[in-house]
């Protein structure tokens, strides 16, 4: 480069970096590559040069005047980008503002624990089936091995209706109704409503349960242990279970599935009244008596039954204390799930 | 009910923490519901004997004592109460003794006198309410002994509570049988008493037993001369500490056998029975007898009945009659034990409506070998007790003794239930221990029934007794090795939780309310005769519902009543109707009710209300979760305000309604007059065959949109004019989307403009304005022609 383009690109490149707009740098353009500007004068001043020399000066100058051009205009890209972007950012909103959607509503507590329990059911591989609430007494009772005058019948008081129905006390006469239309093997789960004559703090009158059973060929208590274990860490987590000896009229052996306390951690509380155990399913080995009553070889197949209130699970997850605030409709309740 | 340590350990030597009883029987059954340890924080506190008893000096409620508590150096105690005087035995309370309300025993000067100690009332000691004075011990009591030992309340107390299953571990004898078996300890058994006495029973009285299936043993024994009295204070004690008030020495003697034994028994007066005998048999229609607890009941020939020669004298297994019992006055006592059938038991007491300790124990059966021994223990105890002398033999009118049950085991089949593999020899030990009787061959093994057991009839009842006694904890853990057929969701289950998860993402809240409804609901609620409960709770539950409207309504309008406007609710739920043969016909509806404003209200948006609209849209959507066309019309729901309500309908099938709650329902000022509800008959709805879908091919060519504005008279029809546009549109219609309704100024009043926005499109070419055109203009035309209608300018 000659000594003149040298002085030249070094002046530029000063000027360049004291540019600060858009507008700066076409005032460079212009101040350097106008028609007035130095590279101009340059090139009107090649004349004078000798013929020998011309050549190699012009393309000195235009090699210059492109190093110029394409400095001028990275410069110009920049700051209009930039300046774009202070534009972008003017009338800039608060981000505290609350957004405007529609609040989203809430599913009913005991409806959430019921899904979350037969969701695990449904991923061991059962499948969910349904009942009546009004029932016949044979499904609700006889079906089960629940004669009529049995001392079990005192463990659920039953509404009656006047037609001599039942409204069911437990979801167990739906494992009747499954078994009488389809055959072994199958594991199933049965949600819903059922209903006992007693109401307080505790108790009431309709809650919900769920009911499960599994019948195969070869299917022993120590998978009954299994698979209500697998439930029980999914449901409440890794913590202890404890199966101890109990009574229902249509298993045999029957259990009761108690699961270490969620408050304490088995060291005893209020909750668990000091047992640092909380009663969560009675469970049993079918009973051979209910499968004759549905037509299944009692020698050919064994099951496990079992059943769970949903309403204690849904109070002991979410700190309830009374049930009936389940049923009295309260958005102020509500609202809280 | 209670048991006794102290009472077991007649049977069986145990000595763990009563904690460790409790945790056994537990696991094996029988659930101990709380301990009872009266002792436990009662420390330090002695029996104290009153040397002297003077005024204190400065104060003139106060005394000052003086009181040995058998250490050699008297105590000064100041003391507050009025009821005792030198040489009187009192519980001491020594310094450093914490009572049970919490309260320490202090070195302490009272009214400027030093006291080293505290003399105490039972309610001190935690035993009563008792606070009038000082507990004054019986005179035998050991000075310097401890009072926990003295008073008896080192014992401790279970509450235990039975599955109807085990009758046979009613009574101190049956839970020391499952304790011997579960901690392998040899269970003692009472020296069986001889029925030995003066002349022989058979002389003195009879028993003629006319219903052996009812009552299939029935015994008696004598004793005569009996002193009526009051129990022994060890009697007292066993008896109050189970929580049973003593009454005579011969009454209390009946209960004892039946808490010790488990067999209920039955004192009479001999002299009062008509004929000096027993006959068992059922009750003449209307016959009368007034009960132990003084009510006269009216019996039938459903019951049977213990009577004299004349009339009946106790309500078989129930309770005895008022006349004959024992009383202080009685000297010759008729002792009856006997065994009865449960059903008939639990018949009686149902209908008279009266449980006694006795009747629950026959309905969960008792022990038939038990009536001799029953009646041996307690003529020995009457003898003893209060002085009575047994007449020789017992009546034993027992006709057809019943055959050990004897049931099959298969050790195989133990395995194969349990999964767990014991050795039969293993299975026969426990089986043994359980006091079965065992008969082992190979396999399979025999087993003899104790007749205390009735709960085990059949091999499953005897695995279970196996795995009670080895233990479910140690049955292994795993999973069932089946395969089972996949099973899907039904439609319904589907179309519930679409719905559900539908709502809730538009604001709803669930709500589920009771399937019962009050007989009271207004009559415009009712939907056909609902299903009355024969034996409801209350009047407000006395039917089932027959729609989920009243239960919306009532939600709605309590939470108005808190002050809370604006609601968004649902339920799905089973509804309840008599089918033609009256019985239940169920189907699961949805419901929804709202109140206050549909959007959300907030510093962008104002209140916009929820009207009939906005709830035809919802269903709408939730049609087409189906998939399915929801269609509209007026309706005429008496509980939806005869204007704003349409009907739901599928094809020709009502599905529900959808409108304004009827102003006649609105019972209070509070309640706004927009609040909407809606129902739809979810498993009809279910039912629908969704259509099948097939892929149509994304336009290729550009679609061109003209709008219409039309005036159309306000009692004309959308309907009509879509099917107008629709007809005149033809194939190239691809779209008619109504975006504007206007009424009110600059427009004649009578009617209001629709506008139209239509949208034309070929499947295979650019459509020209020269096409679209006339179509417009026939649809204009017909508009005015058949709708009265006109074109906007």
């Amino acid at each position: 480069m000659s000594d003149q383009s040298e002085i030249l690109w070094n002046q530029f490149e000063e000027e360049r970096r004291q540019a600060a707009s858009s507008k700066d740098a076409e005032a460079l353009r212009v101040k350097y590559l106008g028609k007035k500007g130095p590279v101009s004068a340059l090139l009107k001043n090649l004349g004078a040069l000798p013929p020998d020399q011309r050549k190699a000066a012009g393309e000195a100058i235009n090699r210059l005047k492109a190093r110029l051009e394409e400095s001028v205009e990275a410069l110009m890209q920049e700051w209009s980008g930039r300046e774009e972007e202070a534009k972008l950012k003017t009338d800039l909103p608060d981000p505290s503002l609350p957004g405007t959607a529609l609040p989203l509503g809430t599913l009913h507590p005991v409806t959430q624990i019921g899904l979350e329990v037969a969701a695990i059911f449904v991923s061991m591989g059962f499948f969910l089936a349904e009942g009546p609430e009004a029932e016949d007494e044979y499904y609700n009772f006889e079906a089960l091995n629940v004669p009529k005058h049995h001392p079990a019948r005192d463990m659920q008081d039953t509404f009656y209706l006047e037609n001599g129905q039942v409204l069911r006390t437990q979801t167990s006469p739906v494992q009747i109704r499954t078994m009488e239309t389809i055959k072994p093997p199958f594991k199933m789960v049965a949600l819903g409503k059922v209903y006992r004559r007693d109401s307080d703090i505790t108790h009431s009158p309709m809650f919900s349960q769920m009911e499960g059973l599994v019948v195969g060929e070869n299917v022993t208590m120590a998978d009954l242990k299994g698979t209500l274990a697998a439930f029980a860490e999914k449901m409440f987590g890794k913590r202890l279970t404890r199966f101890r000896a109990s009574y229902f009229p249509f298993t045999e052996p029957s259990a009761e599935m108690d699961v270490q306390c969620i408050f304490c951690e088995g060291k005893g509380c209020r909750v668990c009244k000091n047992t640092g155990w909380m009663e969560i399913l009675g469970c049993g080995m079918v009973n051979p008596r209910v499968f004759e009553a549905v037509k299944y070889d009692p020698e050919k197949y064994t099951g496990f039954a079992f059943g769970m209130g949903i309403e204690r699970m849904a109070m002991q997850r979410f700190g309830i204390h009374d049930i009936r605030l389940l049923f009295n409709s309260d958005v102020r309740f509500l609202r809280q799930f | 009910m209670k048991i006794l340590l102290s009472w077991l350990r007649d049977y069986i030597d145990i000595q763990v923490p009563p904690q460790k009883i409790a945790d056994a029987l537990l696991m094996a059954g029988i659930e101990v519901e709380a301990i009872h340890e009266p002792g436990k924080h009662l420390r330090k506190v002695v029996v104290g004997q009153v040397l002297t008893r003077d005024k204190h000096p400065n104060a003139d409620k106060l005394s000052l004592c003086t009181v040995d508590v058998g250490t050699g150096t008297p105590l000064q105690i100041v003391c507050g109460a009025p009821n005792h005087q030198a040489g009187d035995k009192v519980p001491t309370a020594l310094v450093g003794a914490v009572l049970p309300s919490g309260f320490e025993i202090r070195v302490a000067k009272i009214r400027g006198v030093e006291s080293s100690g505290m003399l105490c009332s039972k309610k001190e000691l935690g035993i009563s309410d008792d606070h009038s004075g000082l507990y004054i011990l019986p005179p035998d009591a050991k000075v310097g002994e401890d009072i926990v030992k003295t008073l008896g309340m080192d014992d401790v107390t279970f509450e235990i509570s039975v599955t109807p299953n085990r009758g046979d571990v009613l009574s101190h004898l049956g839970i020391a049988r499952d304790l011997s078996a579960l901690f392998n300890l040899p269970l003692h058994r009472n020296s069986l008493d001889e029925a030995t006495g003066e002349d022989d029973v058979r002389a003195l009285t009879s028993v003629t037993l006319d219903e052996p299936d009812l009552c299939p043993r029935y015994g008696a024994r004598l004793v005569r001369d009996v002193e009526v009295g009051e129990s022994p204070r060890w009697l007292k004690d066993r008896l109050e500490k189970v929580g049973i008030r003593s009454i005579n020495s011969v009454v209390d003697i009946t209960n004892y056998v039946m808490l010790d034994i488990g067999h209920p028994m039955h004192a009479f007066d001999f002299d009062r029975l008509a004929g000096h005998r027993i006959v068992v048999r059922r009750a003449a229609p209307g016959e009368k007898l007034q009960s132990l607890d003084a009510v006269h009941r009216t019996l039938d020939p459903s019951m049977l009945v213990i009577a004299d020669a004349q009339k009946p004298v106790a309500i078989a297994g129930v309770m005895g009659g008022e006349e004959t019992g024992v009383t202080t006055t009685t000297r010759n006592v008729l002792l009856e034990a006997a065994c009865f059938d449960p059903v008939c038991i639990r018949k009686t007491a149902k209908t008279l409506g009266m449980m006694s300790d006795s009747s629950y124990r026959f309905e969960r059966g008792t022990n038939i070998d038990n009536v001799p021994i029953a009646l041996n223990l307690a003529a020995r105890l009457i003898k003893d007790l209060a002085g009575g002398r047994p007449a020789a033999g017992l009546i034993d009118a027992f006709p057809a003794p019943p055959p050990l049950k004897r049931i099959l085991l298969r050790t195989r089949r133990v395995a194969r239930v349990l999964g767990i593999d014991l050795k039969p020899a293993q299975i026969e030990t426990l089986l043994l221990r359980l006091k079965f009787e065992v008969t082992r061959n190979g396999e399979e093994i025999w087993v003899g029934v104790p007749p205390f057991r009735h709960d085990i009839d059949q091999e499953a009842d005897l695995i279970e007794e196996v795995a009670r006694l080895y233990g479910y904890e140690h049955i292994p853990v795993t999973l069932p090795a089946l395969f089972s057929q996949p099973v899907l969701p039904t439609p319904l289950q589907k179309l519930v939780r679409r719905t559900r998860d539908y709502l809730v993402d538009q604001g709803f809240h669930e709500i589920i309310s009771y399937s019962f409804i009050p007989a009271s609901i207004p009559p415009i609620l009712r939907e056909g005769p609902p299903l009355p409960l024969k034996n409801p709770l209350s009047d407000e539950q006395a039917h089932l519902r027959t729609s989920l409207l009243w239960g919306m309504i009532d939600a709605l309008t309590r939470n108005i009543f808190s002050d809370e406007y604006e609601l968004r609710f649902f339920e799905t739920g089973r509804v309840f109707q008599p089918d033609a043969s009256g019985f239940t016909r169920e189907a699961d509806r949805l419901c929804l009710g709202c109140c206050g404003p549909a959007n959300p209200v907030d510093w962008r948006h104002s209140r916009e209300p929820f009207d009939l609209f906005r709830l035809k849209g919802l269903l709408s959507r939730i049609g087409a979760l189906v998939p399915t066309d929801l269609e509209f019309a007026r309706g005429t729901h008496p509980a939806l305000h005869p204007a704003r309500q349409f009907e739901v309908t599928m094809g020709n099938r009502r599905l529900g309604v959808v409108g304004q709650i009827h102003p006649q329902l609105r019972t209070n000022k509070k309640i706004p007059e927009d609040w909407f509800v809606a129902e739809l008959d979810l498993t009809a709805l279910a039912a629908a065959k969704p259509a099948r879908r097939l892929m149509q091919p994304i336009p290729e060519f550009p679609a061109i949109r003209r709008d219409l504005a039309i005036l159309l008279p306000k009692t004309g029809s959308y309907q009509a004019v879509r099917q107008i546009v629709q007809e005149a549109g033809g194939e190239i219609l691809e779209k008619c989307t109504l975006f504007d309704i206007y009424e009110g100024k600059g427009i004649d009043p009578d009617r209001r403009s629709l506008a139209l926005g239509l949208t034309f499109r070929a499947k295979d070419r650019t459509l020209k304005d020269e096409e679209i055109q006339p179509r417009v203009d026939a649809m204009v035309k017909k508009i005015t022609e058949r709708l009265q209608g006109k074109l906007r300018d």
